[in-house]
């Protein structure tokens, strides 16, 4: 029982981000903690406006002016750069740089707000590979490649050269998914990765997910409000709700036997819970 | 609360037959010509008995949003019937009707739309785009329009004073109820819901859902229910038709098809869907199945 192999990669402690409006300072996340293990998935759920998406954003210090974090620490205990303090980093720390997109990387529900129109998906993943690692041009084109084939493109060297209009939804987000998986970060943050998908599509994108997390070894932070998602892709849920962590714990005690009322509310919610009226 | 079993006697308040909508497909260049078809709708048939729920599901792409703007002539379709039952017991042909024949029909078939955001006019107010079709089919003015406006936000769950107020001082689920008070304003007897409740919170999602069967059993209403959310459909629809590539591949009661598909693309559909009980794993490999199916269609 010793060794940093026993602590969790993400510790988030006491979290506090605060908005300064005319009418005053508004604290979206309010003292929020949790921590994701190595290899783990933790899906933060709650309804719109709970903080989730501010918490995840707060991880890769995404929070823009009037938004701020007021209090609290993140702690990611790398295994290739040693333990950071997120929350201290810099705006200009190249220590930042070499967190976002390469030891923690991000997918978006929307996979055009993540994907540039006017420059072809190949070139957009391998901008990534050139960022963060030292290979030739030759040699990112080559990893993009195999990592599209990964992600499940049909012919992924003629895909290297189209742009993203013309693919469809599901595959635009099997782009993105290439794109943050790249550079095989040790944290993925994935902000309701399939929401705007057909089910069919969402079974896809989450099983590509579970597959590509397995063979990477990355720890999973998902972002949902979908528990039909959260059952079946989670090792732990925590539930969020006006910016505080209201319920924590692992995926079958939280949904089988929830303790916080509000976590079963929006358990009764579920039109599958509900009786016909 | 008694079954809404009279409108049976007239026979279904909704007769779909042979609904077909082709898109061309033009080539590119100076001299466009028609190098293809999509056939969006293909063939659609089904009856719709009033006081009934009947879910229309399928993926994007699968032609369900295209048959429903069929039905209210939204777009014309290329052929087929859709034979509507008034309220005076005449049954018009609405794919038929000439445009002016369609406008006093069109007050008793309504449609509430998937995005509270986009079909709200921002520049009007709640009580202005709430009494608008009263004022565009002159049914009401003055005095009388603003009670009657009051009473439907009264009835959907506002304020009257709401009515002052312009569509972006409101939630989603408020502005989802703005747009049904405008459907419900004309005492339609057929609502079509296009995705009516997917952009909202499961917890206001539940609200509104119940918002509707409620006023379904105050005003006798038929809803033709258009979503992908199947466990939506499975609580809220009577029976359901599974649409695949224009054409319905299954319709049963709900029950049924949930507990009893028959349909090979029905269950793979219903496979994918995540169930939140972590012990019922869902199947991730409706990629493979759903590549067969279309394989076995090209053979």
């Amino acid at each position: 029982m010793s060794g940093s192999a026993e602590k969790p990669l993400l510790e988030v402690e006491g979290l506090t981000v605060s908005f300064s409006t005319p009418d005053g300072v508004v604290s979206a996340v309010q003292g929020v903690s949790f921590a994701i293990g190595r290899g783990r998935t933790l899906a933060l759920v709650g309804e719109s406006g709970s903080g989730k998406t501010v918490t995840a954003y707060s991880i890769l210090r995404l929070i823009q002016p009037p938004g701020r974090i007021t209090g609290g620490r993140i702690l990611l205990r790398s295994a290739r750069a040693g333990d950071i303090e997120l929350a201290d980093l810099g705006e200009e720390d190249e220590l930042l740089y070499r967190v976002r997109g390469g030891l923690v990387s991000m997918i978006f529900q929307e996979p055009m707000t993540a994907l540039s129109p006017v420059h072809t998906v190949g070139s957009q993943i391998a901008e990534a590979i050139l960022l963060h690692q030292k290979r030739t041009a030759k040699e990112a084109r080559e990893l993009t490649i195999e990592m599209l084939g990964k992600v499940g493109m049909p012919q992924p060297s003629r895909c290297f050269d189209q742009f993203p209009h013309e693919l469809s939804g599901g595959m635009r987000q099997r782009v993105v998914i290439a794109m943050a998986l790249v550079c095989k970060p040790e944290l993925l943050i994935a902000d309701e990765p399939t929401t705007a998908l057909d089910v069919t599509i969402q079974a896809q994108i989450l099983g590509l997910i579970k597959t590509l997390q397995r063979e990477l070894g990355c720890a999973v932070l998902l972002i949902t409000h979908d528990f039909g998602v959260v059952a079946q892709m989670a090792d732990d849920v925590a539930v969020m709700h006006r910016g505080i962590v209201v319920e924590s714990g692992d995926v079958r005690s939280m949904l089988k036997t929830p303790q916080h009322a509000y976590t079963r509310s929006l358990l009764d919610a579920l039109p599958s819970r509900r009786r016909p009226a | 609360m008694t079954g809404g079993t009279e409108g049976m006697d007239g026979g279904p308040l909704l007769s779909v037959r042979g609904l077909t909508k082709h898109f061309p497909v033009m080539s590119r260049g100076f001299r466009r010509s028609v190098v293809a078809t999509v056939k969006a709708v293909d063939d659609v048939s089904f009856d719709l008995a009033a006081g009934e729920t009947l879910g229309l599901v399928g993926e994007s792409g699968s032609g369900k949003t295209t048959t429903a703007r069929c039905i209210l002539r939204a777009i014309d379709p290329t052929a087929g019937s859709v034979m509507f039952r008034l309220p005076d017991g005449r049954t018009v042909d609405l794919v038929k009707l000439t445009a002016g024949e369609l406008k006093p029909v069109r007050q008793h078939a309504q449609m509430v739309f998937q995005d509270p955001v986009s079909s709200l006019n921002p520049r009007m107010t709640v009580g202005d785009i709430v009494g608008e079709p009263l004022v565009i089919h002159r049914l009401a003015r003055g005095e009388e329009l603003t009670r009657r406006v009051a009473d439907m936000l009264a009835r959907v769950g506002l304020q009257p004073e709401h009515s002052r107020r312009y569509p972006h001082a409101f939630s989603g689920g408020q502005r989802q109820r703005i747009g049904i008070a405008r459907a419900l304003i004309m005492k339609p007897s057929l609502i079509v819901c296009d995705e009516a409740t997917s952009a909202l919170d499961v917890s206001v999602q539940a609200q509104v859902l119940d918002l509707l069967k409620e006023l379904q059993r105050e005003f006798r209403l038929t809803y033709l229910f258009v979503a992908h959310n199947l466990d939506v459909v499975r609580n809220f629809c009577d029976r359901v038709a599974v649409m695949r590539k224009g054409r319905i591949v299954e319709l049963a009661p709900t029950a049924r098809i949930f507990a009893a598909p028959q349909h090979a693309y029905t269950k793979v559909l219903l496979s994918a869907v995540p169930s939140p009980d972590p012990d019922e794993r869902m199947n991730f490999n409706v990629g493979d199945e759903l590549a067969k199916l279309d394989a076995a269609d090209q053979s």
